[in-house]
């Protein structure tokens, strides 16, 4: 007996064991995870959100291959089986097919956009016409003709998909195995036959993006801080990270304020862009043109700067989230203004800032200045004397430098925020008069294509990473441009402008790190040991993000910077971590930074040379200062967060018709009911059912 | 415990017992009040104390539907209105469900 029974629980176990091995077979063999998932995600400022979601267990449609823009009729009105999940190449992506789909989204489940691999020849930008239209300089009481782009809008293609929102989840596709299988799906089982519906069971997608925060800033902030929640979790994070800075020469890093004697000349660029989908921000000609220039033309001063002793100091700056509301360099200057900063606003001489500069098969730099702060004459002598610097810096050079008509306003810059504090003299370098001359701009096809870094083919990535385009070769000349200017302006002697020139495979290795891949042999020789794991061998995102991710771009751009201003300098690895110079150096750290760089390896060692790079590279918070004061209805600064999420996945599998779903139910109520049934009856007649051969007799067991 | 084997008169204190403890903003000792005396009170045959049960029970019913009728009001106005009230709504909530108004 006791054997037997043993006997039967080891069959019983292994019966369960079998079974559990099963259900995940099960599982396996319905559903198919999507490997390659890009979401859209939800985004709030102080009164909207923008971005998409689904439902929190996920949106479940029939797959629909949309063909053309006719074709979405019967997604919105003709098909039988809605919800659909909506698949479509990206020329469909259009704001006409997107609207109507929004309105129509009780028979949308979500919609999934295949990347293409060529770029849209007639351009698509997903942001506005009017970019930061309410937090630039312009406004009632600044220009009023000129605000909110009524004289010229920037970017005439925008069509402001990125800033609309949608009630479904909305997700991007590399055009591989995964969107084969989709499309094959969609072939076997859902194509419609000779005009008449297809039969079940049909193949459907699910798209999981469930967004926590809700409204808008104000409500995810405040719920955010609300403690005595059961589950404490966080909804939504400001849209941070950091600013680059670097004087030419160094300056007293740990004493804020105003510096005597200083003047300070700001060099420019944005280190930051985004599209609609949040993992692709390519921003080759939006962002990576401009801090390239800059960061070339900082390499091009290196020399010049030390052994000239200049007037005026050089500041390189890289601001960060300027798409979004202009987040660096609001809080620059706010900090600025509250003595926070190791110069004040009183120490800026004027400004010079270096923003789209991919020159489209033309030359032409354009230089836009403020017409409203101009009015002020001794403003104006400044203006005219620094474009008269960039004039006679680019004689003799490939580019031309133009003005544009003195009534037109900057276009979207960081100066901007500059002027929103005082009138300052400045200049906004760009490759356009009136309008954007990128045709992508902070869209996915702002990459290496638009801006057209091609290399010929068969080349090795090592080929590739030098070799030197003719893109390269338009950013070193504009490089040099920036570099002469900025020197005279400087003080420097305009007879020694002919030794400084940008390095045309420093450019081209720079285009190849953000564009095309971030792991190739140069960055690795001067990353920083500890900042080698984030690169990677995709193009560069340029979208901020929140702070707790490191972003790829700020910590390219702080060791480019170090390495192309900086100089090696005979440290010990253990002090140059410390930031010292020797064992009792306590100054070093307040004017200069160490990063300990590994170096190239000797030909016939895999052991890296690493060395110690004194720079004077710095980096401080970018947040937008409402934030700070946590006053988040602010119309003055950038009030952007980003949603926190639990789980962004796709699956595709086959769903039975709602009728044999029903069916299916209505049987396994009905059996758990008789069974029901049958025990109570059981057990109620239980003593004629069991009694009827035997006596009853007392037990005995 | 078996209302059954018990005496009258304790039947009676604990019924009474009940109907105090409810007072003390505990309406689910009402509710059990009523649905566990409703036989002794109003269904078996008269016996002495059985008046003053069905007092008891009569305003354990009545204070049980003012619970009901405040709770359900108020729940319906909260539901309905927590999003509209925005920051009291917040700070009125023990839990937010995430990513809902």
């Amino acid at each position: 007996m006791d054997l037997l029974s043993n006997k039967w629980i080891v069959y019983l176990a292994l019966c369960l064991f079998v079974a559990g091995i099963n259900c995940n077979s099960v599982e396996n063999k319905i559903y198919v995870k999507l490997n390659y998932t890009v979401p859209c995600v939800r985004l709030l400022n102080s009164t909207h959100q923008i971005g998409c979601q689904s439902s929190l267990s996920g949106d479940v449609g029939v797959l629909h291959v949309l063909e053309s823009e006719e074709n979405l009729d019967f997604v919105l009105r003709n098909g039988r089986n809605p919800p659909y999940m909506v698949i479509m190449e990206s020329s469909l992506f259009t704001r006409s097919v997107m609207m109507k789909l929004k309105n129509g989204s009780s028979r949308v489940a979500g919609v999934a956009v295949v990347e293409p691999t060529s770029n849209p020849p007639d351009g698509f930008s997903p942001h506005t016409r009017c970019p930061n239209e309410n937090t630039g300089v312009y406004s009632e009481n600044y220009g009023p003709g000129l605000a909110h782009c009524n004289t010229t809008k920037w970017n005439p293609l925008g069509n402001g998909l990125s800033y609309e929102e949608f009630d479904f989840p909305i997700f991007s596709m590399k055009d591989d195995n995964d969107t084969q299988l989709i499309r094959q799906c969609y072939m076997d089982h859902n194509r419609p036959m000779n005009g008449s519906d297809p039969q079940y069971p049909l193949c459907a997608m699910q798209l999981s993006s469930h967004m926590s925060a809700v409204t808008s800033t104000p409500t995810c902030m405040r719920r955010n801080s609300i403690s005595f929640s059961m589950s404490n979790d966080m909804v939504c994070d400001p849209l941070s990270d950091q600013n680059i800075w670097a004087p030419s020469k160094p300056l007293n890093t740990t004493q804020n304020g105003h510096k005597a004697n200083e003047s300070v000349i700001i060099v420019s660029a944005r280190l930051d862009s985004r599209s609609f989908f949040s993992e692709i921000g390519p921003g080759a000609e939006s962002a990576a043109s401009g801090l390239i220039t800059l960061l070339a033309a900082a390499h091009a001063l290196r020399n010049a700067t030390q052994d000239a002793q200049l007037d005026r100091t050089i500041f390189y700056t890289f601001f960060h989230g300027e798409t979004f509301d202009y987040i660096g360099s609001s809080k620059m200057v706010y900090d600025m203004e509250k003595n926070q900063f190791p110069i004040d606003l009183d120490n800026v001489h004027s400004v010079l800032e270096i923003g789209q500069v991919g020159l489209h098969s033309s030359s032409n730099l354009w230089l836009h200045t403020d017409p409203v702060s101009m009015r002020n004459s001794s403003i104006q002598e400044e203006v005219k004397n620094l474009i008269a610097n960039l004039k006679s810096a680019a004689a003799g050079l490939n580019v031309s430098v133009t003005e544009p008509g003195v009534t037109q306003p900057l276009p979207p810059s960081s100066f901007q925020r500059f002027l929103r504090a005082r009138p300052f003299p400045g200049v906004v370098i760009e490759d356009y008069n009136s309008s954007f001359s990128n045709k992508y701009f902070q869209s996915m096809f702002d990459n290496a294509d638009s801006l057209n870094v091609l290399y010929p083919p068969n080349l090795t990535p090592e080929e590739q990473l030098n070799h030197v385009t003719n893109t390269a070769k338009s950013l070193a000349e504009v490089a040099t441009t920036v570099a002469r200017a900025l020197f005279i302006q400087a003080g420097g002697e305009k007879t020694q402008i002919s030794s400084i020139k940008a390095d045309e495979l420093m450019v081209s290795r720079m285009l190849y790190s953000f564009l095309i891949s971030s792991n190739n042999s140069w960055t690795q020789e001067i990353v920083g040991l500890k900042d080698v794991v984030h690169l990677n061998n995709n193009t560069v995102n340029f979208y901020i993000s929140v702070e707790q991710q490191a972003s790829l771009p700020t910590i390219l751009v702080k060791y480019l910077l170090a390495n192309l201003t900086g100089t090696a300098v005979n440290v010990t690895q253990e002090n140059c971590k410390n930031q010292k110079e020797s064992e009792d150096d306590k100054e070093s750290k307040h004017l200069y930074n160490y990063f300990w760089v590994p170096g190239a390896a000797p030909p016939n060692s895999t052991e890296r040379d690493g060395f110690c790079v004194r720079s004077t590279v710095h980096w401080s918070r970018a947040i937008s200062p409402a934030f700070l004061m946590e006053n988040y209805t602010t119309s003055e600064y950038s009030t952007w967060t980003e949603s926190r999420w639990k789980e962004i996945k796709g699956r595709i599998f086959l769903v039975a018709s709602h009728d044999l779903e029903m069916l299916t139910l209505g049987v396994g109520i009905g059996v758990l009911l008789s069974s029901l049934l049958l025990t109570y009856i059981m057990s109620s007649k239980a003593d004629i059912l069991f009694s009827s051969g035997r006596e009853p007799t007392s037990a005995t067991y | 415990m078996n209302l059954e084997r018990l005496p009258n008169e304790e039947k009676l204190t604990l019924c009474r017992k009940y109907y105090l403890g409810g007072f003390a903003l505990l309406p689910f000792l009402w509710l059990v009040n009523v649905v566990w005396f409703f036989k002794e009170a109003f269904l078996k045959p008269p016996f002495t104390e059985q008046t003053q049960i069905k007092t008891y029970v009569k305003r354990s019913a009545l204070g049980l539907l003012f619970w009901v009728t405040v709770l359900t009001t108020w729940i319906t106005i909260y539901q309905h209105f927590r999003a509209q009230w925005g920051e009291v709504g917040d700070y009125l909530s023990f839990t937010i469900p995430l990513g809902t108004p």
